[in-house]
């Protein structure tokens, strides 16, 4: 099975999809013109097999553009020849070719981060071009190609240009691909569309509009508004802007290419498509915004995956914990009145205030403060990399001016992206020492009053770098409760009161689905028993956990404080309902209410999800659609209905909606 | 107004912590009222001395350590330690915050028991039940921790007598890396003590385990040593679930869990040494979650003194002062050690209900009895006090109360703050009547 999904894959990887079936079809529809089918294919068995015999094969398992190269190369030849001896045992030359320019230039890109897209095809096209000019066998027979039936369509000059994209250049191809293409992504579609048209009008200013519309690299336009509107970049109005500028820089790409080319007879084919697009990509990558580091196997699915991390999961910022445990308020916030400024903007100072105040009586002792000698928290996995806990707590109404920072500990997180650093701590209160691993949550110091600081408090910051008093960076609260109000990735404000939440180890048992874990349940319906379900643990090839109920998937993540769902394949069935009633779940036994936001193929259907998906990409708040859950200790409950928990057993106990009801019966 | 005249003294001026409060000669610690009512008000309207509680102060730390614990360890339950202190209102203070109740003498249960406690609700605790006391327990469905050998013989005779098995749970004890160990209570994990009399339970068909019981220790500094303790007692439930097939409902990890008292002898100050409420939370249930096997357990915790003992103060007045031989002041207050047979062992912390003129000079204080020992504080820089100054003695929520002798004096009357800031009378002041009510003159000496 797995070898019949490499065989077909490479032919849908052209188009940006992914689904080996549809592979199938256009394997079947390159037949159209035999000798671009069978050298095609050809090219794929040379590539594996040269691929075997080197020993190279998760080289071209995990890479899908070392097959797809070589099977344009081949049915480039395909194209321009029939079917012979000599045709072929060149396709397998070339093919071999192609995989070590793939394997080389990857090998380069890789470096920046850099797809090679079909460069190789279209470096190895010229060289074999340029070689053929002496092979006087070789004869093409170019001008006498018809395939074996073809349509007349309206909007012939788009349809043929997508057919050549597999080197086919007819309608009923272009048909074709384009049906393809509109199933799977109506955003991949309206971008080709686009691009061609963009393409062709700009072109028309230049040349007559006959010769722009028919020109046969016309494709170019199409595959470059694509990959970059719809794959590399995350799809918006401004990536599709950025698409149109790349494909009407290719029109004088197209053409110088044609003008110098034709002195040796060398096609452009793909030429301008690669470079204006790699092109595009490095600089994109740099900074733009909306550069998906994510490809997923439809735009549609990178732009709610992108979307989801955003408004779901905080998004790539920087993420920390509270530094404590209970309720303290903010004394300072980001940009704040006294010291929170220029590069030492973003950090936050928390104390502890009782009916307005910090302190109990006169405030005139150290013990007075209810900060004081409270318990700090690791805000990060991570190691100490560095610490002090030898300076006094200064008396109130004293600041130790020399020793601005106090005491402190400065934490390397464990990605090593960013250190975080606790300032003003007890005298020799510090638990750990240089070097120590330290868990998010642990407790590793108290609150003092050492270093510029007027009364005990927390102060924290996030810093690029390892020194004390290190430039900060901009970080996030990954949660807090305020007012009975779970924040998930949010700043709280100057004053406000905010609560850590502490992780339930019960809660997170409950949540430790562990592989082949299964949860049968008894159906009801209007309190009718109906069926039983069982829902099974299982981990995809990428290391991914779903449940699955045989046919559906629901894949979960378990965190440090939240169990999540995040992605969900398949039809309606009890785990799409499972999502919606349970999207993330705070591992915390307070009664608390919080807002997250499911995806469109979660909560809407069909035709209204495949027009929502589209017009997401013009406005990302047709995304942000919060529903409210409500956390008591052991149920979850929402507008969709209602699940709970047992505190004894792992899973859901039962998971309610409309009239159904789902009771755990056992677990397996 | 003119200065009072004091008598010239020399005392040594220590510099080193001059702030913009003045040096320790004229620090001095005010506390005026205790929330919101001011403390010679306090004094004014029950007398003095007098013994204050703070219902806030009892729900910020009750809540506090449930808080703790509860979001770590959901199924966690506290039991009001009676000995600590059970006066009725205070009790009930701590039952209307959801707490259970844990005795260790049939008096005790009784008293629990009138103010509406259901049996079920109390755990029995304790080397000394008396069989009658034991048996009522038994029928009332109170949690029986057995202490000794003695008491499985004696439940199982009661188990005979009423025709039905008891479910019971045995104390243990065990070395948590401590000092002193107490051993004195229950059987011995680590020799094997523990496992035997379950053994000798389980062979004797009459009683059941449904739970583990243990206490390290009072004032315990180290939250490592509940760790150790709670690992103990689940790896011990651990086994005894398998090789006995009991389902052990609960462990039940004492209490012990320090105030922020001063210790006598401990140089640092409590807020530095004395573990949160988050650390010994902490501790515990990583524990239970890294060591049980099988179904968690519910987590029962008999914490008395961090629970009430900041609740408590104890004000009481200057009567008269006096100028030692050593040229050390000395305060004649009219509390004495009789209130305050915690004075032993804590440096409290002693405030004034106003701030005075003059400076700080070495003090004692001393209380009413005619008693050598009377000393509530042996040096401490006070500046010098009037007849009637007002001192509010804190922390004495835990043990002090229920401690205090009628002795030479009568006891103080008690008040409640309530969260309204409302004082309440509950309990009276002893009297002549109060004392002599159960004394017997023999006719021979009539």
């Amino acid at each position: 099975m797995d070898k019949i999904k490499l065989f077909f894959k490479p032919y849908i990887s052209i188009l940006f999809l992914r689904d080996y079936r549809v592979g199938i079809i256009l394997f079947l529809f390159s037949f159209l013109l035999p000798s671009v089918g069978i050298l095609g294919m050809a090219a794929i068995f040379s590539t594996i097999i040269f691929a075997e015999i080197m020993g190279v094969r998760e080289h071209y398992l995990k890479y899908g553009f070392y097959l797809y190269n070589s099977l344009l190369v081949g049915m480039g030849v395909g194209y321009f020849f029939d079917v012979t001896i000599l045709t072929l045992l060149l396709t397998l030359m070339l093919s071999i070719l192609t995989f070590l320019i793939s394997f080389g230039l990857n090998r380069m890109f890789i470096n920046y981060s850099l797809p090679i897209l079909s460069l190789p095809f279209a470096f190895v096209s010229m060289l074999f071009y340029l070689a053929s000019l002496k092979y006087n066998s070789l004869i093409t027979n170019i001008l006498h190609r018809v395939p074996f039936f073809d349509l007349n369509l309206p909007f012939s000059a788009f349809f043929k240009s997508m057919g050549t994209i597999l080197f086919l250049p007819y309608n009923i191809t272009g048909l074709i691909i384009s049906l393809i293409i509109f199933f799977y992504s109506r955003i991949l579609f309206f971008l080709a569309v686009l691009g061609f048209v963009a393409g062709v009008l700009l072109h028309s200013l230049f040349i007559p509009f006959s010769a722009s519309l028919n020109s046969f690299y016309n494709f170019n336009f199409i595959l470059i508004a694509m990959a970059l509107g719809g794959v590399f970049l995350v799809p918006n109005i401004r990536s599709y802007l950025i698409a149109v500028i790349a494909v009407s820089l290719s029109v004088i790409l197209i053409d110088s290419f044609e003008v110098f080319f034709n002195l040796y007879a060398l096609p452009v084919y793909t030429l301008p498509f690669n470079i204006i697009t790699i092109l595009f990509i490095l600089l994109a990558s740099i900074g733009y915004k909306y550069f998906n580091y994510s490809i997923k196997g439809t735009p549609e699915k990178s732009l709610e995956y992108y979307l989801s991390n955003i408004f779901r999961f905080g998004g790539n910022d920087i993420k920390i914990n509270l530094p404590f445990s209970g309720k303290w308020s903010v004394y300072q916030a980001f940009d704040d009145e006294w010291t929170h400024k220029g590069e030492y903007r973003y950090a936050y100072d928390f104390v502890i205030k009782k009916e307005g105040k910090s302190y109990q009586n006169e405030g005139k002792f150290l013990e007075d403060y209810y900060a004081f000698a409270e318990g700090v928290l690791a805000p990060v996995s991570g190691y100490v990399v560095a610490l002090r806990d030898d300076l006094e707590d200064n008396f109130i109404g004293n600041v130790d001016r020399i020793n601005n920072w106090g005491n402190y500990i400065i934490i390397k997180s464990l990605n090593g992206a960013f250190y975080v650093e606790i300032s003003h701590l007890m005298k020799n209160s510090l638990s750990v020492k240089v070097g120590d691993y330290v868990e998010m949550g642990q407790i590793i110091a108290k609150c003092g009053n050492s270093g510029y600081s007027p009364e005990p408090h927390i102060h924290i910051q996030v810093q690029f770098s390892p020194v004390l008093g290190g430039k900060t960076m901009p970080f996030k609260f990954i949660d807090y409760i305020k007012a009975n109000r779970l924040y998930y990735y949010s700043l709280p404000k100057k004053g406000e009161e905010i609560e850590a939440v502490i992780v339930d180890k019960t809660s997170k048992l409950r949540m430790n689905f562990i592989l082949d874990d299964e949860f049968v349940y008894k159906v009801y319906e209007n309190n009718e028993e109906k069926r039983e379900i069982g829902f099974k643990v299982k981990m995809n090839e990428k290391g991914e956990f779903y449940l699955t109920d045989g046919k559906n998937r629901l894949y979960f993540y378990l965190s440090e404080k939240t169990f999540y769902f995040y992605e969900y394949e398949g039809k309606k069935s009890y785990l799409k309902e499972l999502f919606k009633l349970s999207p993330k779940i705070p591992l915390t036994n307070k009664i608390v209410s919080y807002y997250d936001i499911l995806p469109v193929n979660i909560i809407t259907e069909k035709t209204k999800k495949y027009i929502i998906e589209f017009l997401l990409s013009f406005n990302y708040n047709l995304f942000n659609k919060a529903v409210k859950y409500e956390k008591k200790p052991l149920e979850i409950v929402s507008k969709f209905g209602k699940i709970s928990f047992s505190f004894y057993e792992k899973g859901f106990k039962t998971i309610e909606y409309e009239n159904t009801k789902l009771i755990l019966r056992n677990e397996k | 107004m003119s200065k009072k005249y004091e008598k010239p003294v020399i005392i040594k001026v220590d510099f080193t912590m001059a702030s913009k409060y003045g040096s320790p000669l004229k620090t001095q610690k005010v506390r005026s009222e205790i929330d919101g009512v001011n403390v010679r008000n306090l004094v004014k309207e029950f007398g003095s001395p007098l013994f204050v509680f703070s219902e806030r102060g009892i729900e910020n730390k009750y809540n506090e350590f449930k808080e703790a614990f509860t979001s770590r360890y959901p199924d966690t339950q506290f039991f009001w330690s009676y000995k600590t202190n059970y006066l009725d209102a205070i009790c009930k203070v701590f039952h209307k915050l959801g707490s259970k109740t844990e005795v260790v003498s049939e008096f005790e249960y009784e008293k629990a028991r009138t103010l509406g406690i259901e049996g079920k609700d109390i755990i029995f605790n304790g080397p000394y039940k008396p069989k009658e006391a034991l048996k009522k327990a038994v029928m009332e469905g109170a949690k029986i921790h057995i202490d000794h050998w003695y008491e499985i013989n004696d439940l199982e005779e009661i188990a005979d007598e009423l025709g039905r098995e008891i479910p019971v749970a045995i104390r243990c004890n065990m070395n948590t890396g401590i000092y002193p160990q107490w051993s004195r209570f229950g059987f011995n994990i680590d020799n094997g003590e523990a496992l035997d009399a379950i053994k000798r339970i389980y062979e004797g068909k009459k009683l059941y385990m449904t739970g583990l019981h243990s206490h390290i220790g009072t004032f315990m500094l180290s939250a490592a040593a509940y760790g150790m303790e709670v690992k103990k007692l689940i790896e011990l439930k651990n086994k005894i679930e398998e090789d006995f097939g009991y389902e052990i409902e609960y462990i039940d990890i004492g209490g012990g869990f320090a105030s922020k008292n001063r210790l006598k002898g401990v140089y640092q100050a409590p807020e530095v040494i004395v573990p949160s409420a988050d650390e010994y939370a902490e501790a515990v249930t990583n524990a239970i979650f890294e060591n049980n096997k099988g179904k968690l357990p519910k987590l029962y915790l008999e914490t008395g003194r961090a629970l009430i003992d900041e609740a408590g103060y104890l004000l009481t007045s200057v009567w008269a002062s006096k100028r030692m031989p050593d040229g050390k002041k000395s305060y004649i207050v009219d509390a004495g050690v009789n209130l305050l047979y915690t004075a032993f062992w804590y440096n409290f912390d002693i405030s004034l209900d106003k701030r005075y003129e003059g400076l700080n000079e070495p003090s004692m204080i001393n209380g009413p009895l005619c008693m050598n020992i009377d000393v509530i504080a042996e040096n401490m820089m006070l500046p010098p006090l009037e007849r009637g100054s007002v001192l509010s003695i804190w922390p004495v929520g835990a043990y002090t109360y229920t401690q205090s002798m009628q002795f030479i004096r009568y006891r103080p009357k008690v008040a409640l703050i309530d969260k309204d800031s409302t004082p309440h009378l509950i309990r009276e002041a002893d009297d002549l009547e109060y004392v002599r009510e159960k004394e017997i003159i023999p006719d021979f000496l009539k």
